[in-house]
């Protein structure tokens, strides 16, 4: 019995619960159990860059440079920014529905200092990791709602040039923001020739991907694909005029914003990877309601196109 | 019969309940708030149904009567899409707040059927037992199946039923599944009476 108990002592000594979790160049800077996630903040000391994390492991939400907290480090955050070649304009309002790391809006700001921020987070504490460890600051055109992104939506009177859409925690997506009722209400919360952008997470093609495409495509006239080159991220960008439509026009027009709004992304590169939708509908997946949305099992299922 | 009454019953109880978070999210979202409100609102009704299950069965208990209180949850469940979405509109509508939204939302949904449901397995039980020496045995049966019943429920709906069909047309179905119940109920003999049984 005591042999016993000295074993397992041991192994407690030996495996302190958080270790199992970081890489050996990882420091645990923060760690909460919030009204809605696991919440950690990870600062990898080698590589200089600190994340904020759901789950223990892989699944990282958002990300700074240590030294350089302005830029954007994840290939997801970059590539969003592309959705703005499609505006043929600069955008005066502008929604985020999903806060994160907040280092999008925190860049976006930057670059356009003008326009009018409205972000919805659902998660306070949330908000207070983007401020604590990620030099997130609210201002007078920058503020910060703390409300289910959806509930935001459909309360708010306002309409928008820019909708980023980007409330998917990592491998757990909730469901009413995936729908085609959802999505209606987001494009009823558009200006005329507004454009949509949202962050689909996708290791591979699964069902879910598959319902995704062929939701955006009922709910808008016209989407864009971008695939992610380092990460398995899709950025759909939904679009309801069809002013800027060839990848041409949006190459000039990303080059345009690139050197206008001094933009250290190269949105060029970015725009160079444009394809229309078309490659990734198949008209056999299924469209996703509030009725009939399987989204957090469809992810584990493989695409079934052909 | 009565056993498997009571084993569907319990299962969709926990269906019912898994689909609910279905109907509250486009209005109330998914947060804990919700699932807490959820939750509540169907453990209140079990409660309230067990008690009044209790008393009602003390009354002349009869298979026919059992059948009855089955069709009204039956019903309810039948026209639910009928009623829920504009419910849940108006209380969204009304804006009460993070908290009590979805829990006024969810007692006015889920309040009702879970009610009849929980009057379902004590009712059934006095209907079981026929003799006392062997009730402890009967009652133990039952609240095993109810049980096993919910598991099976909760499993089968989030893991596959959700994939299979909407969640407007699986509430119909579990309504429908009620009222299959009900009729031949309606029909059979079962209670055990126990004078006769003692004697």
């Amino acid at each position: 019995m005591t042999r016993i108990f000295m074993v397992l002592s041991l192994c407690l000594v030996l495996f302190p619960l958080q270790g199992f979790a970081l890489e050996p160049s990882e420091k645990l800077l923060f760690e909460k159990n919030s009204l809605y996630q696991y919440i950690s903040v990870i600062e990898d000391i080698a590589k200089k860059e600190r994340y904020v994390r759901n789950q223990k492991r892989e699944f990282t939400q958002g990300g700074i440079y240590v030294n350089a907290p302005d830029k954007l480090l994840l290939e997801f955050t970059q590539m969003s920014f592309i959705s703005l070649a499609f505006l043929d304009r600069d955008p005066k309002d502008v929604l985020f529905i999903g806060l994160g790391a907040g280092a999008m809006p925190k860049y976006f700001t930057m670059h356009y200092p003008d326009v009018v921020i409205d972000i919805a987070e659902i998660d306070p504490d949330m908000l207070s990791v983007a401020q604590k460890y990620f030099y997130f600051k609210e201002n007078e055109r920058m503020k910060v709602y703390v409300d289910d992104g959806r509930l935001f939506a459909k309360r708010t009177k306002k309409k928008f040039d820019w909708i980023v859409l980007d409330a998917y925690q990592n491998d757990y997506i909730p469901f009413h923001l995936t729908t085609l009722e959802f999505l209606k209400e987001v494009k009823s919360r558009l200006k005329d020739n507004g454009v949509v952008v949202a962050n689909i997470t996708s290791p591979f093609r699964n069902k879910f991907f598959d319902s995704m495409v062929m939701t955006y495509k009922k709910a808008f006239p016209h989407l864009y694909v971008f695939k992610g080159k380092k990460s398995g991220n899709f950025i759909f960008v939904a679009t309801l005029s069809n002013n800027i439509k060839n990848k041409d026009v949006v190459e000039t027009r990303a080059h345009k914003i690139q050197s206008d709004r001094k933009f250290d992304i190269d949105l060029e590169e970015l725009a160079s990877r444009y394809e229309t939708s078309s490659a990734y509908e198949w008209d056999g997946a299924k469209i996703l309601t509030d009725d009939f949305a399987p989204v957090n099992l469809y992810q584990h299922q493989k695409s079934a196109a052909p | 019969m009565i056993k498997f009454v009571v084993f569907m019953c319990g299962a969709i109880v926990m269906s019912f309940e898994i689909l609910g978070s279905r109907v509250l999210a486009p209005n109330f979202g998914s947060s804990v708030f919700v699932w807490g409100s959820l939750i509540s609102v169907f453990l209140a009704g079990l409660s309230v149904g067990y008690y009044l299950g209790g008393r009602l069965a003390d009354i002349n208990p009869s298979s026919r009567k059992l059948s009855l209180i089955l069709i009204s949850p039956g019903l309810l469940l039948l026209t639910f899409p009928l009623y829920s979405s504009l419910i849940s509109d108006w209380i969204f509508m009304k804006d009460l707040g993070v908290r009590m939204s979805p829990l006024i939302a969810s007692s006015v949904l889920f309040l009702i059927p879970s009610v009849f449901l929980g009057i379902v397995s004590p009712y059934s039980t006095k209907l079981m037992i026929c003799s006392l020496h062997t009730s402890g045995k009967t009652i133990g049966t039952l609240y095993a199946l109810s049980t096993f019943g919910s598991i099976i429920g909760t499993i089968i709906t989030s893991f596959y039923l959700i994939t299979l069909a909407g969640v407007n047309a699986l509430i119909i179905g579990q309504g429908v599944l009620l009222i299959f119940l009900a009729i031949p109920l309606y029909f059979m003999n079962l209670s055990c009476n126990m004078a006769q049984a003692d004697r």
